[in-house]
């Protein structure tokens, strides 16, 4: 028999004297939220011991509107907060949330060094392929031929895969999803809190407003079904459509590794240094 | 249980291999994938086989991780030439899942056949008409009573229930099996050994028990009037309504929702603000208030209280 379980309600998790949010309408990074803020209630995190750090950018701006121990940080920074953060208080579930503009550009650095130390800690990067709130500049992952306000005849460098650069800098968990599949994302977001290390989450999101208007990318709901055609389930990378699927956006879990947390290395290495 | 289950070999009418054989004994072993219907023929195949018969067996196979139909043929005897049973020729028909037994009935023999079914229900995708919670379903709705009439032997076993109750549900073809060798001449020693290499080591006990467990469950429906079958109908259905909570001052007038609703129950109003105009439309799917960028919209699934109180 079919049995209605109360759905989670994400309400419940938000600050409502800060609603509605700021982001435009359509935007993806309210999805995003939602699916984050599923898989916490999901894994019945306690919100006292959930701290959520994050950058500057829309994607920064998010971790206002939850109701939890939240840190809004310098720009590119949330990672290196994070990093503090994790090792003082390994009994708290760190989640950074950032923005393309903040992981990639300005915060690369912190991001591929993340990755390499392997603490345990969330890493959501909500990527719109522009930097919205500034008023819709290049950024690392912008598509190539691409119109922003500083590439006014089509963007000619090439872009950042997210993913790719996270692997190869050997984070512990990588994944990628599209705004689109809400409960396909917050089954993500739960493997990567769920995991022992750094774990890093590429989401691709729409931004209406800046880019979608400028790249003349149509309504909201239309970018929201291009993401259908767009995205490719990793489980299909061979398959024999292949030659049939034009664009290359593998999404799902993408790479699993365990290596050794750092957190965890390094208080067992002060352990043996006190010990002695 | 050792003993009880001497007590059913001795009490049990075996049906006998038609006339010494001459003709190809068919059994007819279909389900769900997943379920062990390969098992149970292999089961039965090899012992057969060891028994010094000649035997076909040929079977789908494959669908174990779609949940699509499985079947397999068996049939054995001096000599088998076609390795698959024609309509109206099994002369027992095992199925590991409701529906799928009925499905196959046709292939039974209506004089002599011996129909052995679990109740188990398993609902296709495809027998889900609407996206509603608690739909209607397109599945069987025939009782056991309605069956045992169109047959001439018929067991509605709750295999799975049983299995369950022994504390693994995929010993559910297992007691079948038990269930299957009240009707078959083979001696319970060659059932329990050909059995237990069959199955993974660690569950030889689980089982053991389930084998036997079925074996006397046929016994007992031998004996006792069949009112003790388990007249199970269709899964219990409940009515919901959905109901949506949109709250306004959220409403960016993005039309995501509006756009995207497979039902296309939703337009914006004169101030622009989404609104639920076709409920009756309204399935309760839930994409809505998923892809809402701005939590504006709550789907609520009131239960049909009249409903609710019946499914208890």
């Amino acid at each position: 028999m079919f049995r209605e379980a109360p759905h989670f309600d994400v309400r419940d998790y938000l600050r409502k004297e800060m609603m509605p949010h700021f982001l435009c309408p359509g935007c993806g990074h309210g999805m995003a939220l939602r699916a984050l803020l599923w898989a916490l209630h999901e894994l019945k995190i306690d919100r006292d011991k959930l701290a959520v750090v994050s950058g500057i950018g829309c994607a920064g701006r998010l971790s206002a509107y939850i109701d939890a121990n939240t840190f809004h940080t310098t720009h590119g920074r949330p990672l290196a907060y994070a990093t503090g953060l994790a090792l003082a208080r390994p009994d708290l579930h760190v989640v950074v949330i950032t923005g393309d503009g903040d992981c990639l550009a300005i915060g690369g650095n912190h991001l591929i060094h993340a990755c390499r130390r392997n603490l345990k800690l969330t890493c959501l990067m909500l990527n719109n392929e522009i930097y919205g709130m500034t008023g819709g500049q290049v950024s690392p992952t912008t598509s190539e031929t691409r119109l922003t306000t500083t590439t006014p005849h089509g963007n000619t460098e090439p872009n950042f895969d997210a993913c790719a650069l996270a692997i190869a800098a050997g984070a512990g968990f990588v994944g990628r999803e599209v705004t689109r599949h809400v409960p396909k994302m917050k089954e993500l977001i739960k493997h990567g809190l769920q995991h022992p290390g750094f774990a890093f989450i590429e989401v691709l999101s729409d931004c209406t407003e800046v880019y979608g208007r400028k790249n003349d990318m149509g309504s909201s709901s239309e970018m929201v079904m291009r993401q259908k055609s767009e995205m490719r389930p990793s489980a299909y990378r061979d398959s024999v459509d292949e030659p049939f699927r034009s664009t290359d956006l593998p999404t799902g879990v993408l790479a699993r590794n365990a290596r050794p947390e750092y957190g965890a290395a390094l208080r067992a290495a002060a352990a043996a240094r006190a010990a002695k | 249980m050792n003993e009880q289950s001497n007590i059913a070999a001795s009490t049990r009418e075996p049906v006998a291999f038609n006339a010494a054989l001459a003709e190809p004994f068919n059994v007819l072993i279909v389900g769900v994938g997943g379920q062990g219907v390969i098992m149970v023929s292999k089961v039965l195949a090899s012992l057969a086989q060891a028994h010094g018969f000649e035997v076909k067996q040929s079977e789908v196979h494959g669908m174990a991780k779609r949940g699509g139909t499985v079947f397999s043929h068996v049939r054995f005897g001096p000599k088998v030439w076609s390795p698959t049973i024609a309509k109206g020729e099994a002369d027992v028909l095992i199925a590991l899942e409701w529906a799928e037994g009925l499905r196959w009935l046709p292939h039974l023999r209506r004089d002599t056949g011996v129909f052995i079914c679990d109740t188990k229900r398993i609902v296709p995708p495809f027998a889900c008409r609407s996206r509603r919670p608690g739909a209607p379903m397109r599945y069987s709705t025939e009782t056991a009573e309605q069956v045992s009439a169109y047959v001439s032997e018929a067991y509605a076993i709750d295999a799975t229930r049983m299995a369950e109750e022994l504390g693994n549900d995929r010993a559910a073809n297992v007691v079948l099996l038990g269930a299957l060798s009240t009707v078959l001449e083979f001696s319970l020693p060659e059932w329990e050994r050909t059995v237990t290499s069959f199955v993974p080591k660690k569950t030889i006990a689980v089982n053991t028990a389930a084998f036997e467990l079925g074996r006397n469950w046929i016994a007992e429906a031998k004996t006792a009037p069949p009112s003790d079958m388990p007249a199970r109908s269709a899964p219990t259905q409940t009515n919901y309504t959905p109901r949506l909570e949109i709250t306004d001052a959220w409403c960016k007038s993005c039309e995501i929702c509006v756009k995207l609703c497979p039902e296309h129950c939703l337009e914006l109003d004169a101030d622009r603000i989404a609104k639920l105009v076709a409920p009756e439309k309204c399935t309760g799917c839930r994409l809505c208030e998923w892809l809402c960028p701005d939590f504006a919209i709550r789907v609520h699934l009131d239960a049909e209280q009249p409903a609710l109180e019946a499914a208890r």
